[in-house]
């Protein structure tokens, strides 16, 4: 009996991402208290190695994948390639926070542990093969995430973003939970494999309880991805935390609930997939167009990139309607591009922000275009991505998607979903009309230089974004092949 | 027979509680409410036979966590908190989602069990041990992970709540 | 790669070179841009030699996307007016652009790339892959160096131009879950031997949204709001691009995709179309008459002008087809030239107002020349090139009905009435204190912008036959695949260009 306990050392090689960043994370406040208030960027490298060398074991992990730990988690290339998604975010919220801490005069160790602590919540989601684990996990990335949105404390709006992340989140993971005990209550089991057994082996099998069962989980899961109709908090939690953290909340949990929203979805409910799927067909439109038509009229930048944020995640619940192999493997390939891209916007709001965060109205970027041109032309590449301008990650992403809703006979909702990508044309483009047609702004007039470290928080996803969008190949193949064997 | 009257007991127990917690004015009260409705609770583990949970209900929950808050609630200055208007003018719009939720229950009670078939539970082995001994060999062997890494959600709560409440750091 | 792939990629390549040039010297960035460019051109005319082999290299093969370039009658002279007007772009700049000097040769040369990719694209995805990049340097060329309200003209041409072509995405999607390939030509050997077959319903929606995209682009009425704001406030050689290269976009698009794809569709909506292509050119003629802006007024003419390459598309003749791509290059050119000359005024007198200028012609007699040349080029002059285009567009009109060829002429009328009136009020008559202060003659650079179109004018006028051949050699296939499904045939199918040789 005993010797069942000690999980085998590929078992170990599976979990050891999250082992490793637990560890370093764990480190960083041990060495907190003895590092000297000058040195603090030190320990950001730490983590930043610690990432780089979680990414290194991902690659291995992935060479032996499987089940592990009594098949609590589950190493497949869906698990791998969102991985690599929430490692590399957590990277570039680094690179980015360097500069934005110290001018806040709060570049402290627990920063950096918590933002490790959270991508290990979502590193375990991801991963994870059975409800607790993802429940877990999901709380993991949440607590640390609430305390990151109010970790400058004497903001007024840093307090007021992390209380409404907080509650509303709490809220949302009560609806997650009830979905689980609702799905237990079905089938007996929480582990995915077992449940999707037991749903396809069953003579009759309890429609009624799965419905239900889905649509909490829906609720809860919409809440994290801010889709329709549970998106009325997301303007202002990212509008009041620190600009780094909403960089990093709007690509990193974002993607992890859509990781653990697929498996769950295409597994589990797969067999009551024609009563979610009107369900998700109308959140879908109604994220893109609450979105981008909210967007038009946001002054502030920030603001503006929540509201096409939830924009965003109406288009990957496009492909999740479509509910096809295809579809998964858009919404994987729209996630990695939407983080890159989102990424590096908000590091070039963080560089322009200011410190208190006085500067982050679009206006504000008046004439970055003549002042810094390097930057601007990297928000351009972002921007336009984010409109889905051919060559770039995003545009190939949306092509993607709507491909696959049309392979699924959702031609209304695809043309819907790009006639809405034409109204979000709109107020992206504002922002390159501000930034290279206006006057410099007082804010632009006395910009200082970039640090290494944003340049890297810049160059890497740019890079990023045209890479997927010029050549999409290698991580389209990787994509479909993982979301192949999910569909098994 | 017995059973059955102790189950809708200890549901009294538990709704009425918490009916009453969220219903009184004062702060201390509404703490005492949420500890019966908790023991509630715990009554209807003891029903179901799982004699350790019920035993961590009482300790954690009950001894724990509720004297944490009465004292909470009795060191913070709450007289000017209850001498507000504690209730929202938005209770219609609760009433209403209430009455919602509850026709939805009463539809499905209606279409009778099949609607609410529930797997049926797996085959008790013969109690080789006692309740807490079995719960233990599940927790170390098939759900390892998820009670190791419960941990580093404490640990996360922990320096969270530090950096959030501290004076200085 | 063949020749055809690295004279596609060498814009591109100029478009990286000038991003790592110096910022602080305008001058070695404009002499790179211009050398460069006219390299370019004249790489691009050794595609005239032979055939040339296409350039077909796996993309994306996931999805069995190719980087698919091929080129024939239709195309080539397109592409060969995109590289001409590139450096002549540069030229009228020289001076005129004084800001973001860097920025302004990098986005030519990225139009540049765009606009030879959409002609020589083979591929629906790489099409619109170009399509859509062609659209973000102009709109970059409008919005910062263009005049007072450029702003609001940048953000209006993007948002019609995108809003128009997603739902051609959509469209290009469905043909590919159709057919299974992106590639053109497998397509188009589909639709003809039966395998590929849209029903009525399906094969008119989709030309629809093809047919919206491109409309917006030509401009058809009433489509066309976009196109005298862009004109307007874009810098001179963006208004240039716009006119020459960009509004070919549309009408390439249609002859090239919409009529072979879905020409039952296109057959059934052929005289709606017809209708507003009447519509807009004379309301295009009528607008222009009455513009006291001189841009505004070329601008309106442009609309006028597309119109009638519509009507000869949508003839479904020989020789309305032959005329109208002929037409396109005469337009690109001859508007083209009309732009630059007010440019060189703008830049004289800084106003492009009719009503502040009068007797140039005293001050400025070469200018003066050659404005009557463009202008009665334009106006279709015979022995000037859109003499040829027009009467051809005409034949083939008055082939279906007379009815639209006498509306159509119309339009040839009230273009003589605007532009000579427009030459009258601005080069003859008293001359003012602030014309004779500022305007001066063509300058060396000027000439050198203006010439080598002149000489097209008329060469253009004189020997259609240099030309026709090949464009008609496209042409005919295109119009024979539009009798695919198609319960009636097609009457004259016999080469235009020999009878328009006759018929001179």
């Amino acid at each position: 009996m005993l010797d069942s306990f000690i999980p085998s050392w590929a078992e170990l090689l599976r979990f050891m991402p999250e082992i490793i960043l637990s560890l370093v994370g764990s480190l960083l406040v041990m060495l907190e208290p003895v590092t000297g208030p000058k040195s603090k960027s030190m320990l950001g490298h730490v983590a930043i190695a610690g990432l780089i060398v979680a990414l290194g074991a991902t690659f291995v992990a992935h060479a032996n994948p499987g089940a592990a730990f009594s098949s609590m988690i589950v190493v497949d290339g869906f698990a791998t390639f969102f991985r690599v998604i929430v490692f590399t975010v957590g990277i570039l919220t680094i690179f980015s926070s360097y500069q934005y801490l110290d001018r806040e005069g709060s570049n402290r160790g627990e920063y950096y542990a918590l933002i490790l602590f959270s991508v290990v919540g979502q590193s375990v989601m991801v991963v994870a093969n059975e409800l607790i684990m993802i429940f877990i996990g999901l709380e993991i990335s949440s607590i640390a995430t609430y305390v990151l949105a109010g970790f400058l404390r004497d903001d007024k709006r840093n307090n007021e973003s992390a209380i409404k992340y907080f509650l509303l989140g709490s809220f949302a993971t009560g609806f997650l939970l009830y979905g689980i005990a609702l799905i237990y209550g079905a089938t007996g089991t929480t582990d995915l494999g077992e449940v999707r057994q037991a749903v396809l082996q069953s003579a009759e099998p309890p429609v009624l309880l799965l419905s239900v069962a889905a649509g909490l989980m829906f609720i809860g899961l919409g809440f994290k991805v801010s889709g329709a109709p549970f998106q009325m908090w997301t303007p202002d939690v990212y509008q009041g935390a620190p600009t780094p953290v909403t960089a990093f909340m709007s690509a990193g949990p974002k993607a992890a609930a859509f990781a653990i929203f697929l498996r769950i979805f295409v597994t589990v409910f797969e067999s009551v997939g024609d009563r979610w799927e009107p369900l998700i067909w109308a959140s879908a439109l109604a994220s893109m167009t609450i979105g981008n038509f909210a967007a038009l009229q946001q002054k502030n930048f920030k603001r503006l990139l929540a509201y096409s944020s939830i924009a965003h995640a109406g288009y990957v619940l496009v492909a999740l309607t479509a509910r096809s192999e295809i579809g998964t493997a858009s919404a994987m390939f729209y996630l990695a591009a939407y983080a890159l891209m989102n990424m590096g916007a908000f590091a070039v709001i963080a560089h322009v922000a200011g410190k208190g965060e006085t500067t982050v109205d679009v206006s504000d970027f008046a004439g970055l275009g003549a002042k810094q041109p390097v930057t601007a032309a990297l928000l351009t590449i972002f921007m336009l991505s984010l409109i889905g301008v051919p060559l770039t990650g995003g545009f190939f992403g949306k092509f993607y998607i709507f491909k696959a809703a049309l392979e699924s006979k959702l031609l209304w909702l695809a043309i819907l979903g790009l006639l809405n990508s034409a109204v979000a044309a709109y107020y992206y483009l504002r922002v390159l009309v501000v930034m290279y047609m206006e006057e410099p702004s007082a804010r632009t007039e006395n910009l200082e230089p970039m640090p290494m470290s944003l340049q890297a928080a810049l160059w890497l996803p740019a890079a990023g974004v045209l890479f997927l969008g010029i050549f999409p190949s290698a991580v389209l193949e990787f994509a479909s092949a993982s979301a192949r064997l999910l569909g098994q | 027979m017995l059973d059955t009257v102790f189950f809708y007991l200890f549901t009294l127990l538990t709704l009425g509680g918490a009916i009453l917690t969220v219903a009184t004015r004062n702060a201390v009260h509404s703490a005492l409410f949420l500890i019966t409705s908790l023991l509630g609770v715990a009554g209807l583990y003891l029903l179901l036979h799982a004699e350790f949970l019920f035993a961590v209900q009482i300790i954690v929950y009950v001894g724990g966590i509720m004297v944490l808050f009465l004292f909470v609630i009795m060191l913070v200055n709450l007289d000017a908190a209850a001498a507000q208007r504690q209730f929202s003018r938005m209770w219609p719009v609760a009433l209403g989602c209430v009455a919602l939720v509850g026709l939805e229950l009463f539809y499905f009670l209606g279409k009778g069990e099949p609607a609410f078939r529930i797997a049926a539970p797996p085959p008790v082995p013969e109690p080789t041990a006692g309740n807490t001994e079995r719960i233990a060999d599940v927790l170390f062997s098939q759900y390892l992970l998820p009670f190791e890494i419960a941990s580093l959600l404490l640990l996360v709560a922990v320096i969270g709540s530090v950096v959030m409440a501290k004076k200085r750091i | 790669m063949s020749f055809l792939g690295w004279i596609t990629l060498a814009p591109l390549f100029g478009f990286f070179l000038i991003l790592f040039l110096p910022r602080n010297n305008p001058a070695l960035i404009r002499q790179v841009t211009l050398l460069l460019s006219l390299v370019i051109f004249a790489g691009s005319l050794g595609l005239l030699s032979g055939t040339q082999p296409d350039t077909n290299v796996p993309w994306i093969p996931d999805f069995n996307i190719n980087f698919h370039l091929s080129i024939d009658g239709l195309s080539i002279w397109l592409v060969l007016l995109s590289t001409l007007l590139t450096p002549i772009a540069v030229l009228i700049s020289w001076k005129y652009i004084d800001h973001r000097v860097k920025e302004y040769h990098a986005l030519l040369f990225l139009l540049e790339f765009g606009v030879i990719g959409v002609f020589v694209a083979m591929d629906l995805f790489l099409f619109y892959v170009f399509w859509e990049v062609s659209l973000v340097p102009m709109y970059l060329l409008v919005g910062i160096w263009g005049h007072e309200r450029r702003i609001y003209a940048a953000v209006k041409f993007f948002l019609y131009t995108m809003a128009a072509s997603v739902l051609m995405l959509v469209a290009i999607v469905y043909v590919y879950l159709q057919a299974g390939t992106f590639s053109y030509p497998e397509i188009l050997r589909m639709i003809g031997s039966s395998q590929l077959v849209f029903s009525p319903t399906a094969q008119f929606w989709l030309f629809l949204a093809f047919f919206v995209a491109f409309a917006v682009k030509v401009p058809l009425f009433p489509l066309h709001t976009w196109l005298p704001d862009a004109h307007v406030e874009a810098p001179t050689a963006g208004s240039v691009m716009l006119a020459s290269v960009m509004l070919k976009l549309g009408t390439y698009g249609i002859v090239r995709f919409c009529l072979p794809m879905f020409p039952g569709a296109a057959r059934e909506c052929a005289d709606w179309i017809v209708a507003l292509a009447i519509i807009g050119i004379i309301y295009g003629a009528l607008v222009a008459l009455v513009q006291p802006n001189m841009k505004k007024l070329v601008a309106y003419s442009s609309v006028s002008h597309l119109g009638f390459v519509v009507l000869g598309i949508f003839s479904f003749t020989q020789y309305g087809m032959d005329g109208a791509v002929y037409q396109m290059l005469n337009h690109g050119i001859s508007t083209g030239a009309l732009f630059i000359l007010v440019g060189c005024l703008y830049e004289r007198r800084h106003s492009l107002e009719i009503k502040d200028y009068g007797g140039v012609g005293t001050v400025a007699p070469w200018l003066s020349i050659v404005f009557v040349v463009t202008t009665l080029a334009s106006v279709g002059l015979p022995t000037l090139n859109n003499f040829v285009g027009e009467f051809m567009v005409l034949v083939g009109a008055a082939k279906v009905s007379l009815t639209w060829a006498a509306l159509a002429s119309l339009g040839v009328i009230l273009s003589v009435c605007y532009m000579l009136w427009l030459y009258q009020r601005t080069f003859t008559g008293e001359t003012p204190e602030e014309v004779r202060k500022h305007v001066y003659d063509l300058t060396p650079r000027e000439w050198a912008a203006l010439l080598p179109l002149v000489i097209l004018m008329v060469w253009m006028g004189i020997s259609a036959q240099t030309f026709l051949p090949r464009i008609t050699a496209s042409t005919s296939p295109i119009l024979k695949q539009t009798t695919v499904n198609v319960p009636f045939q097609v009457q004259d199918a016999t080469p235009a260009s020999q009878e328009v040789a006759d018929a001179r």
